[in-house]
């Protein structure tokens, strides 16, 4: 291998990549930007083409995205790869190694000086008819309004927890769909609690006030206490209906009314990507949300020098926190490899001032342990492997298994082609329960496992053979 | 059951299998793991049930007789593990290669294993996708493949309703003898008195030993396996390049691979096979991860189209002699081994149980199992093995 040029990489071209990207080029360093998706913008900013004239209407901040995503894409020390993806990292005497197929070519790159930035795919709970066309995630509705600028269904129920249905929402009756049930399954209440925290991000009010004044237009009146317990398909397979409970605090169902719809947009936060992290050994500790994220200091450097972590990854806190944790990163990885980069007070009173506010969110919503009541024993827990509730209880019962590893090589649970991504994250809950293991007795350990993967990303048996 | 009659240590599969002979045989049987069920070697493995990569040996017999055991335990516990009889095919295409596959096959045919020569037109009647540049085989049809976790589990899940007991999360920190006679043995957490204690700790065998103040030169190969994504049925036995019955059997410490490709239940199709002596190394050295793919292509080429979902590595146990150890300690009377079985632990794990069972009720064993006694170690110098393990 020939030695690589002094230069930073960032992984990742979201909020945080792009912002540790910017600032590390700012300082003086070369900065390779990789991104696994072929645009760049992340999930938060997937805009739509420069043609689609509304597009600012469906995203409150665009604007700042594309000013960032122009500044990275014509700055002259910043080489972009974009749509490729890294299957597997390593750290060795001082320096990454990342391994990574880009059109169809390997190629690996050294490097002293790393930033994170992998962001967060939407957190799934299981429930009776999940796995029915029609049920989707917020970000995947998000995705097919934000990249095609499609109505994604006629009748359209939006629930979960968390702050993100609404822009979710907005979206989906911007671009034409009926939106006839908007649920959040915590209570109101919670909201107030976290009032002085929310005045003191103005920017945010703001954002609710837009997002009202849509629901206002469309005729949404968002619920509270209520969720998604089961869905229903028709003789083609595809979804009709859906059964919306009234719960409890505890999330346990309290009376249920069914609903027609075509779409249902289901999604109850966000689980950050930590595939990468964990290949590269970095320390990871568990969130009051029951997450994972990698451990930083107050430079955003990670258990390993020269590896820094930026965004979603370092715990959910949204894309204005990603933005002050990937200025930071950035700034200390140009100083790590000798630039002159000077992070100020400012820079961290902004990331102390954001990280306040997702706290404040993150207690907001937190997602109940009665939500396994909604399973039946016919219930598809694993996807990809067609996993019923039945035979992981099994697996617990009667095989013996009382940790997630065991359970999932004695049921298949998470061995599918997501590798766990979707299932791995509740299925730890699910068996800690058949044990009698309470939640808060579950070991950091087993929570972090779930996001190992010595391969990142599969790779093609003949890339993988003909590599060096 | 803190007295059972027989304490296993290790719920691996040889761990399980015995447990599940002793409790057959009528006695009371406590399992106790430091981990879940499986959670060592037994987890890492491929689940070989081959007959096709042994000598004519001591071993041979054990493994031929452990072949049909494995299927008699199938109906024993109503199944629940995969276990398929598919068969195995092994290649060669080197002049040497071709002419030491024969000679090894019709030795195996002299004792007993069905070992059918096959040329290049009924080599792709058993394997359409296999290279054309192969037109030599063995065809194996006892040769079969189980999933050893859940193997493992179905056996202890019998045990407990055959009365056994199984414990997990305690590890064993002391074996109490009095006397020169063995008492039990003391967890972390418990202390548990029996006349009998069998180690069946595979790659941690000779720790337990040294517990109980005796010797086993136990250490660990390392062994790498592929996981592609699902595919549909490509491969339809066990297939593997006979480079591999010689790496088997060597002692180097460098590392050592040759081609194993098989298809699974669940449509995935496993890579193997490397093996070398690093000790408990677990990086995931990328190197060996592509030699196995290189070498799986030449074989199969068509595996250039499937992705590689996964990877995993397992340490396999191994006495310096390459022979498992069973039967009773040499210096401690009343502690039992059933360990170092390398990477054929889960084909020789049921006849293990039927030796250790018949050796421990006084009965006549179904072979002689003085090549595998532990007590061929009992005039070696400990501190020599110590250097072996690390």
């Amino acid at each position: 291998m020939k030695p690589e040029p002094a230069r930073v990489v960032v992984v990742g071209g979201g909020p945080a990549g792009l912002s540790a990207a910017l600032n590390a080029a700012l300082s003086g360093a070369s900065v390779l930007l990789i991104d696994s998706s072929s645009r760049l913008g992340g999930q938060y900013w997937r805009h739509l083409p420069e043609t689609w004239l509304e597009q600012s209407e469906l995203h409150l901040d665009l604007d700042t995205g594309l000013l960032l995503i122009s500044a990275v894409a014509n700055h002259p020390k910043i080489e972009i790869w974009s749509g490729a993806e890294i299957w597997s990292a390593t750290h060795e005497d001082g320096a990454a190694t990342l391994r990574l197929i880009t059109n169809g070519v390997e190629k690996i790159i050294t490097t002293k000086a790393l930033v994170l930035a992998t962001g967060a795919y939407d957190r799934t709970l299981p429930f009776p008819g999940w796995d029915i066309p029609g049920v989707m995630t917020p970000g995947g509705a998000q995705s097919l309004i934000k990249g095609n600028g499609i109505a994604v269904g006629k009748r359209v129920v939006v629930a979960g927890s968390g702050p993100f249905l609404l822009p979710v929402a907005a979206g989906l009756a911007q671009v034409g769909c009926e939106v006839i049930e908007l649920l959040e399954a915590n209570s109101p209440l919670r909201w107030l609690k976290s009032l002085p925290t929310l005045i003191q991000n103005l920017s945010k009010i703001g954002e609710a006030a837009h997002y009202i004044a849509i629901f206002n237009r469309f005729g949404v009146r968002p619920k509270f206490n209520r969720a998604v317990v089961a869905a229903h398909a028709n003789q083609d397979g595809e979804l009709e209906s859906v059964s919306i409970a009234k719960i409890d605090s505890n999330f346990k169902i309290k009376k249920i009314e069914r609903v027609k719809c075509d779409v249902a947009a289901i999604g109850w936060g966000f689980t950050a990507d930590t595939s990468l992290a964990g290949a590269l050994l970095l320390k990871q500790l568990v969130t009051k949300d029951e997450g994972v994220a990698v451990l930083v200091d107050e430079n955003q450097e990670s258990s390993i020098a020269g590896i820094f972590a930026a965004g979603e990854i370092t715990g959910i806190g949204g894309s204005e926190l990603s933005i002050a944790e990937g200025v930071i990163a950035g700034l200390a990885a140009a100083k790590y490899i000798g630039c002159k980069a000077e992070i100020s007070n400012n820079h961290h009173k902004t990331r102390a001032k954001k990280q306040k506010f997702a706290k404040a969110l993150i207690s907001s919503y937190p997602v109940k342990s009665g939500w396994q009541s909604w399973l039946t024993d016919e219930t598809i827990i694993c996807r990809c492997e067609e996993v019923k509730y039945s035979k992981l209880k099994f697996a617990v019962t009667e095989l013996g298994a009382t940790d997630s590893r065991t359970a999932k090589l004695l049921s298949r649970c998470g061995m599918g082609m997501c590798q766990g991504r979707i299932c791995g994250r509740f299925v730890v809950d699910l068996v800690a329960n058949e044990s009698g293991i309470s939640p808060s007795d579950i070991s950091e350990k087993e929570r972090i496992s779930v996001g190992n993967r010595p391969i990142i990303t599969p790779i093609s048996i003949e890339l993988l053979a003909n590599g060096e | 059951m803190n007295s059972p009659d027989v304490i296993v240590i290790g719920a691996g599969v040889v761990g399980a299998s015995c447990a599940l002979a002793l409790t057959n045989a009528g006695l009371r049987v406590l399992i106790i793991d430091r981990g879940p069920v499986a959670s060592g070697t037994s987890g890492a493995g491929e689940g070989n049930i081959l007959v096709s990569d042994k000598e004519p040996s001591p071993e041979l017999t054990l493994a031929l007789r452990s072949r049909n055991a494995w299927f008699e335990v199938n109906e024993d516990i109503g199944g629940g593990f995969e276990l398929d009889g598919k068969g195995g095919v092994v290649i060669s295409r080197s002049e040497t290669g071709i002419a030491g596959l024969k000679k090894l096959a019709k030795a195996q045919r002299e004792n007993g294993i069905d070992a059918r020569e096959v040329n290049a037109a009924e080599l792709r009647k058993l394997e359409p996708h296999i290279s054309p540049t192969i037109e030599y085989g063995v065809y194996y049809p006892q040769d079969a493949q189980c999933q050893p976790m859940l193997a493992a589990a179905q056996m202890i899940r019998a045990v407990k309703k055959r009365g056994g007991k199984f414990v997990q999360g305690e590890n064993v920190i002391a074996i109490n003898s009095k006397n020169g006679q063995l008492t039990g043995l003391t967890t972390n957490k418990n202390t548990y008195s029996s006349p009998i204690v069998l180690n069946a700790t595979g790659t941690w065998a000779g720790d337990i030993a040294k517990l109980a103040g005796s010797y086993l030169p136990i250490a660990p190969r390392r062994g790498f396996i592929l996981v592609t994504v699902p595919a549909p049925e490509l491969i339809f036995h066990k297939v593997y390049d006979a480079d591999y019955v010689a790496n088997i059997a060597s002692g180097e410490a460098d590392l050592q691979s040759s081609a194993v490709v098989e298809g699974t239940a669940s449509g995935t199709i496993l890579i193997g096979a490397s093996r070398e002596r690093v000790g408990f190394k677990s990086e995931f050295e990328i190197p060996i991860l592509r030699q196995l793919a290189q070498q799986a292509i030449s074989v199969f080429p068509i595996l250039k189209e499937l992705q590689l979902l996964r990877a995993y590595r397992g340490f396999r146990p191994y006495a310096p002699d390459h022979l498992p150890v069973i039967g009773e300690d040499g210096n401690i009377s009343g502690l039992w081994h059933a360990a170092g079985h390398e990477g054929a632990g889960i084909v020789l794990a049921p006849a293990t149980a039927e030796l250790i069972t018949a050796e421990i009720l006084g009965k006549t064993p179904f072979m002689d199992p003085t090549p595998f006694s532990p007590k061929r170690f009992m005039n070696q110098n400990p501190s020599a093995g110590v250097n072996v393990a690390s």
